[in-house]
């Protein structure tokens, strides 16, 4: 789906913020970028869609050289979130503004009323809302329901719950979920927050200025304190507190396995 | 590279007075409106240029005067069509489609636009905005409030430039194909990217503004900055340039 061949990217020579990076994801993923604020996470994502282009190297989007297709047809194959929504939201209408991606990349009529009204009542939105005076939770609904509207085979997320409470942030991402189990959605996200990579990415891709320092299944990389700890990322909270338990923690990733781990060392008598 | 950002220096430029920096540059502007020839609107711009590349920007002015360029040829076309004094040039049909004086007309003010406006875009990239604010209010002692609007009305531009650039990649990732060759389709295409920037904008100076009031901007007066701006005899030579400048524009550029 995505591969990244010896690429390298910076705005000038001097400061190079990509260097020499090779991976691929597959079809059907859901990877979390992590790392600290400046090791390459969101200019990764960039360079998936064509918004900007390695200086070395070449990334392919399902088999597409991305120095070679325009950012607008990529877009078919690739939905991107914003952090802020307020960038991407253009429209007095939230149907329109859910209709805007798919007018741009030009399908008939007919369907984008089809997709307008499903999408609208999945999302649970009024067509007739001013985006812009929504509160923040809901104009980043907005902006994910006029992406997803679409249908992408692949969806970035660039920090996707930044600045939302919690109701929200789990509603975007169990919607994020649900498409990637039930209808192959790859997701890539980008993300600082270590607790919604722990309950929903399955691989992680621990990057330091520029490089990968890891990549794995989220439940192996979050155990790998040296990589997290070069990367200057502290883990999510339980997989932190098992492995502070040792050995026999070392399969609990959740509250749920904590709990039942916790009640099996009281039973034996053992002292917490 | 964005083309309004400061670049740091130490040329003779660098080291004018801001006030002076600014001055200099209305000035310029002003031997480029009072121009009446071709070549020496030309003769202005290139030598803006080379002035520019004694700070070490002369790849920005050029970057500039290209981007002007383009504004330049929406002030030609109009000017050529519109102006209808002296001979005919071009006849279609017996109409008569431009002529010599429209064609003179257009190119100068074209030529002018780029002239006058390089070198306010060009202060930017020597001035840092603080400086610019600060000296204004200690040396012109102008109300802190009216240097404040100045500066930061400069200061917003590379901003809203960089968010414009970022709305536009957020409408290019949805599938907006802005590389159309064709103006009227390209016009249509960036109109609605003036909402998310309106309102981004809005909120930014609204968040600024009150960000100001809680750190006691009302208190501040023309005696708070502890930098001084003193003039020198660099600034004094600039200005006596610039006059200069003027007065031969106006004599042998007319």
């Amino acid at each position: 789906m995505i591969r990244f061949e010896n690429v390298s990217f910076g705005y000038s020579e001097k400061r190079p913020i990509l260097n020499d990076l090779s991976f691929h994801i597959e079809k059907g993923d859901f990877v979390a970028l992590i790392g600290a604020n400046g090791a390459g996470k969101s200019t990764i994502s960039r360079l998936v869609n064509g918004l900007l282009h390695p200086t070395k190297g070449h990334v392919y989007l399902n088999g597409k050289d991305t120095l070679k297709t325009p950012s607008s047809t990529l877009a078919r194959d690739c939905g991107f979130l914003f952090q802020n929504p307020d960038r991407q939201i253009c429209e007095n209408t939230v149907k329109d503004e859910i209709a805007f991606s798919m007018k741009a990349q030009g399908w008939p009529s007919d369907l984008i009323a089809d997709r307008t009204r499903a999408v609208l009542e999945t999302f649970d939105l009024d067509p007739e809302w001013f985006p812009f005076s929504r509160s923040r939770g809901e104009r980043q609904r907005i902006a994910l329901a006029s992406v997803l509207a679409c249908e992408p085979g692949l969806l970035i997320l660039d920090e996707p719950t930044t600045g939302l409470d919690y109701l929200e942030c789990i509603r975007i991402m169990d919607h994020v979920t649900g498409l990637n189990q039930e209808k192959g959605v790859t997701v890539l996200m980008v993300s600082h927050d270590m607790e919604l990579v722990q309950s929903y990415a399955k691989n992680v891709l621990v990057l330091n200025h520029g490089q990968i320092l890891g990549q794995g299944p989220t439940n192996e990389m979050m155990k790998n304190v040296e990589v997290l700890k070069k990367a200057r990322v502290l883990p999510a909270q339980i997989p932190e507190l098992a492995l502070r338990f040792g050995d026999e923690f070392k399969d609990v990733f959740t509250v749920e396995d904590m709990l039942a781990a916790l009640r099996g060392r009281a039973g034996k008598g053992g002292a917490l | 590279m964005n083309l309004l950002n400061y670049v740091p220096g130490d040329s003779f430029l660098h080291k004018l007075n801001p006030v002076t920096k600014l001055l200099a540059a209305f000035l310029y502007g002003i031997a480029a409106i009072i121009c009446g020839n071709v070549f020496a609107e030309v003769g202005l711009i290139i030598l803006m240029i080379l002035i520019s590349a004694t700070c070490g920007i002369a790849k920005r002015a050029i970057l500039l005067t290209r981007n002007l360029f383009f504004l330049g040829l929406i002030m030609f076309v109009i000017q050529l069509f519109f102006v209808r004094d002296g001979e005919p040039l071009a006849v279609i049909g017996g109409f008569v489609l431009f002529t010599t004086g429209g064609l003179k007309s257009a190119l100068l003010l074209s030529l002018r636009v780029i002239a006058a406006m390089l070198p306010l875009m060009l202060l930017f990239a020597i001035t840092q905005m603080n400086d610019l604010c600060n000296a204004l209010v200690k040396r012109l002692h102008l109300p802190y409030r009216y240097a404040f609007i100045v500066t930061t009305a400069f200061r917003f531009v590379p901003i809203f430039a960089t968010e414009f650039h970022d709305i536009q990649d957020a409408q290019k990732a949805r599938g907006v194909d802005f590389d159309t060759k064709n103006i009227f389709r390209k016009i249509g295409l960036v109109a609605p990217l003036c909402v998310p920037l309106l309102v981004s904008s809005l909120k930014k100076v609204d968040v600024s503004a009150m960000s100001a009031e809680m750190r006691g901007f009302e208190l501040r007066g023309y005696k708070s900055g502890y930098k001084e701006y003193p003039f020198g005899v660099r600034d004094l030579v600039t200005v006596a340039v610039l006059v200069a400048l003027i007065a031969i524009t106006a004599l042998w550029g007319a």
